[in-house]
């Protein structure tokens, strides 16, 4: 499992699949252990595919010694109110994953209509329309367009989703929020 | 009054003849005059001394028990004599002493060697450095023997001659064997030292016992030489490993032919206790003849392997072993071209050493500590290990059995470096051949397979196996091509079509191949596809092998070179002349790579420098005849990503990894670092980077503040702060 694999010469698309799949259906006669090493299998495959990929913006790291627990990191994305702004999240992979969605909590407090007090993050992709297709990378590329394209549908925080409208005041007031909260508690 | 005459006149007497340094001639003539007149001195005294029993045997009333009586008064007169004369041994007299032994020695030699060979007589005695005709050995020997009984008639043999005879002896020996096993090794000396020692040395200690001569020593002798018989082959045998051990290295690099010194030392080892000093010798010697950048990797392997089977004699436990090659393991470890040596002697035809254990030997997987029922089998015939034996991780089974490939292998502890390297190893032979015969490929890859196991060797499977496809295709995209279009213009393509996932990564160099070779591959391709349903190829267009004919004025030149050369060429027929700026401009290849490769035509004199960057076509060129020339490509480059190269990028990917962890988690101390890319990073086969190899990566990246390392702890520079 190294860079090499990311180098296409001749096709080894194809070959590389049929591997993936012979590790899945390798282990079928102990299910606990099929789902652990799936888990496991496919978490150091995201881990080094989000290594090597290089989005701005965007990172995480297994926490400590486990595996499926894993601080990321999102800066808000240029030319958005969030712009220059950092956050500490923590995804933790439960044992269905990839089948079951990640648990995904801003641990820095973050201001934005579509997440709550306590860091939880309303995003249909980590709840209804989770697919196994989705990954770490994705998950963090599609909550940091969310910083920038709240739902104001369904939101959390009402009081931030009144305010989106006012762009200029909602900057100002997320400007404070974030220095007072996230500064003092994470010294970013 | 006996007392005070000893004291004035004998002592006196006795000493005036070493009062001075004497030269060695007189030196024996002296030892022999004193210890006569002492003799003669002190009989009288004997005399007088048995006249003094008789009489008191006569006189004295049974209250004394006269036999008691008697041996106290001997053993007074005795004690008096030693005081009083030998209170203060003079340093001339010692060296007389050692003189007249020496003499005596070489005299009773040479007598015996006279016995043995009358023939070979040469024109001076050796004995007493006289004329053959003049020579006083016999004289010589007759003194000897006089002297001998007058002292052990005064009691003072041991006394006065013990030592002198004693350090004489042990120098002899040691002359006799630094001599005799000078820097041959193919003898085996052992038996003729200890003939020579009986005969020699023991039969003069013997002669100077008792004096009986040419054999024959009667019981009595045999008896008082026998517990000196015991430590002069102690002796033999302690100097003589001694030699050996100080000549080991030489020993070892000749092995094969030098065998039988190791019988010998082998022999010499279980009788006295030296394998300490043969460990620490053999350590020290290595590590200053073998373990330093002067010396070709090749070199330190082949010393390796002999000393493998050359330890093997010694000890077959590979105890030994295990203590002596440590170092050379620790040093092999760290030069960057031991894989890729051992595996090219291990797979080329020139050196057959290697080669020929990996055919000849069948063993199991590597490594794999099993317990085998062989040594339950035979439990009658078990030896422990040695004392000395490191009581680590190998069991004493798994070191008798491995043999040296394992041993090489095991340098690095694991299979996957060889694996890799070989992998390696053999991409270049197929992409520098490009003959598409991968039967003796395939013949040591089924050894390999036989010790590394399938799964490992599965990649190189492949990769032969693309051979063989391509070689198939390649026959049958041909036919296709003259069946459809019979173009005689379009340039004839082989291809060697690979799977990239099995193969190593490969040199990467940009370069843009002329339209009319591009239009030959793009055709090759629109084959392929209609061939391979949905596949496609990915051309490597630096990787390859182009045949040249090239037609000057008055000659053909018929050349194979890489693409690269034939493009840089081929755009020459467009205009005899071009600068380096423009033919970069028409390949897309960097201008210093492009000057290299110029520099290939320039040796060949088809291009010629005019102005700095400038080259200019040479048609016509003196000095060359003007028959056609087969010329080969020297310029043996690698078509795989050299080593340095791959950990390069290995570290980028390290590098990748501790960004994404420093973000996330602030700050780590070096170990945790290193234990969660342990985890999580490094996994891939080859991928191993010790916490020291770390360490040093990452103090580079803090010198180039990209990182910053604090109270024990690294964490990333704020960006925007």
């Amino acid at each position: 499992m190294k860079t090499r694999l990311f180098r296409v010469n001749v096709n080894y698309e194809f070959i590389g699949q049929s591997f993936l799949s012979h590790v899945l259906v390798g282990h079928c006669s102990n299910r606990l252990y099929e789902a652990t090493a799936t888990r496991q299998f496919k978490l150091q495959k995201e881990l080094m595919s989000l290594m090597m990929s290089g989005n701005k913006g965007i990172s995480a790291f297994p926490d400590g010694d486990n595996l499926f627990r894993w601080i990321a990191t999102i800066q808000g994305a240029e030319s958005t109110v969030y712009e220059g702004l950092k956050y500490r999240l923590m995804l933790e992979f439960p044992s269905g994953y990839p089948y079951v969605p990640p648990t995904v909590k801003f641990t820095t407090p973050c201001y934005h209509p579509n997440v709550d007090q306590h860091g939880n993050i309303c995003l249909d992709i980590l709840k209804e329309k989770w697919s196994a297709l989705y990954d770490v990378r994705t998950i963090l590329l599609s909550i940091q367009s969310l910083l920038a394209e709240p739902n104001n549908d369904s939101p959390l925080n009402t009081h931030a989703a009144n305010l989106w409208e006012n762009q200029t005041l909602y900057k100002k007031v997320l400007l404070e929020k974030y220095e007072k909260e996230a500064r003092s508690k994470d010294n970013v | 009054m006996s007392q005070q005459q000893l004291h004035s006149q004998v002592a006196p007497q006795f000493w005036s003849h070493f009062k001075s340094a004497l030269c060695e001639t007189d030196m024996f003539k002296e030892v022999h005059q004193s210890i006569d007149e002492l003799h003669h001195n002190l009989s009288a005294y004997w005399l007088s001394l048995e006249r003094l029993t008789i009489v008191q045997s006569y006189v004295s009333e049974p209250m004394f028990d006269h036999a008691v009586y008697r041996e106290t008064l001997a053993s007074r007169l005795q004690l008096l004599v030693k005081a009083i004369i030998f209170s203060c041994t003079r340093k001339h007299f010692q060296d007389a002493m050692y003189h007249f032994y020496f003499q005596a020695f070489k005299a009773f030699n040479e007598s015996r060697k006279e016995n043995e060979c009358d023939d070979d007589t040469p024109p001076r005695c050796d004995g007493c450095d006289n004329e053959k005709d003049l020579c006083s050995c016999d004289e010589t020997l007759t003194v000897f023997q006089q002297v001998n009984s007058q002292l052990k008639e005064l009691d003072l043999l041991a006394w006065l001659s013990g030592e002198p005879v004693t350090s004489l002896i042990h120098q002899r020996i040691k002359q006799h064997v630094e001599h005799s096993c000078q820097s041959n090794f193919e003898v085996p000396y052992l038996f003729t030292l200890e003939e020579w020692l009986e005969t020699k040395v023991v039969g003069w200690l013997e002669l100077m016992y008792c004096e009986v001569r040419h054999g024959g020593a009667s019981e009595g002798a045999r008896g008082s030489v026998a517990p000196y018989k015991d430590r002069l082959y102690y002796f033999l045998h302690d100097i003589y490993a001694r030699t050996r051990i100080q000549q080991l290295f030489n020993i070892i690099i000749e092995f094969p032919e030098s065998e039988p010194a190791l019988t010998d030392l082998k022999c010499c080892l279980e009788k006295t206790n030296l394998r300490g000093m043969l460990v620490q010798a053999l350590r020290t010697a290595l590590e200053t003849r073998l373990l330093h950048p002067g010396v070709n990797t090749c070199d330190i392997l082949t010393a390796y392997i002999s000393a493998i089977r050359a330890l093997r004699v010694l000890d077959p436990t590979g105890v030994l072993l295990d203590l002596v090659c440590e170092p050379v393991r620790k040093y092999l470890r760290n030069r960057d071209d031991t894989v890729r040596s051992i595996v090219s002697s291990l797979i080329e035809d020139s050196n057959s050493e290697l080669l020929d254990e990996l055919v000849k030997t069948q063993p199991g997987p590597l490594d794999d500590s099993y317990t085998s029922d062989d040594q339950t089998d035979n439990w009658q015939i078990w030896q422990p290990d040695p004392v000395d034996a490191i009581p680590v991780k190998s069991a004493s089974s798994v070191r008798r059995s491995a043999d040296i490939i394992s041993m090489l292998v095991n340098i690095y502890g694991s299979k996957e470096v060889f694996v890799n390297e070989y992998r390696t190893l053999l991409a270049d032979r197929i992409l520098t051949h490009y003959n598409y015969d991968t039967a003796r490929e395939l013949r040591y890859l089924e050894l390999l397979k036989l010790r590394f196991g399938e799964t490992q060797l599965h990649a190189c499977e492949v990769m032969l196996k693309d051979v063989a496809d391509s070689k198939r295709l390649n026959t049958r995209i041909r036919e296709q091509w003259e069946q459809e279009t019979g173009d005689e213009k379009a340039i004839a393509v082989n291809a060697m079509v690979l799977s990239a996932q099995f193969w190593p990564t490969f040199r990467e160099e940009k370069v843009t191949l002329p339209d009319e070779l591009q239009t030959s591959l793009d055709a090759y391709t629109d084959k392929y596809k209609v061939l391979k349903g949905n596949r496609t190829l990915c051309w490597k267009p630096h990787l390859g092998l182009v045949n040249l004919e090239i037609e000057l004025k008055d000659k053909t030149l018929k050349l194979s070179v890489s693409p690269v050369h034939a493009t840089i060429l081929w755009h020459f027929q467009q205009k005899a002349r071009w600068t380096v700026d423009e033919l970069s401009g028409v390949t897309h290849m960097p201008a210093h790579a492009l000057r290299r490769k110029i520099a290939f035509w320039q040796s060949h004199g088809l291009l010629k420098e005019e102005s700095s960057d400038s080259f200019l076509l040479m048609e016509e060129q003196p000095g060359h005849g003007g028959h056609d020339l087969l010329l080969e490509d020297d310029e043996a480059e690698s078509a795989m990503a050299s080593s340095k190269d791959q950990k390069e990028e290995e570290m980028q990917v390290i590098w990748s990894y501790v960004v994404g962890m420093l973000t996330n988690l602030e700050s780590l101390p070096l170990d945790r670092v290193h234990s969660m890319l342990k985890m999580f990073a490094m996994q891939g086969p080859g991928s191993e980077c010790t916490i020291d190899d770390l360490k040093v990566f990452l103090d580079r990246k803090v010198k180039e503040q990209v990182l910053i390392y604090s109270g024990g702890f690294y964490r990333l520079p704020k960006q925007n702060s």
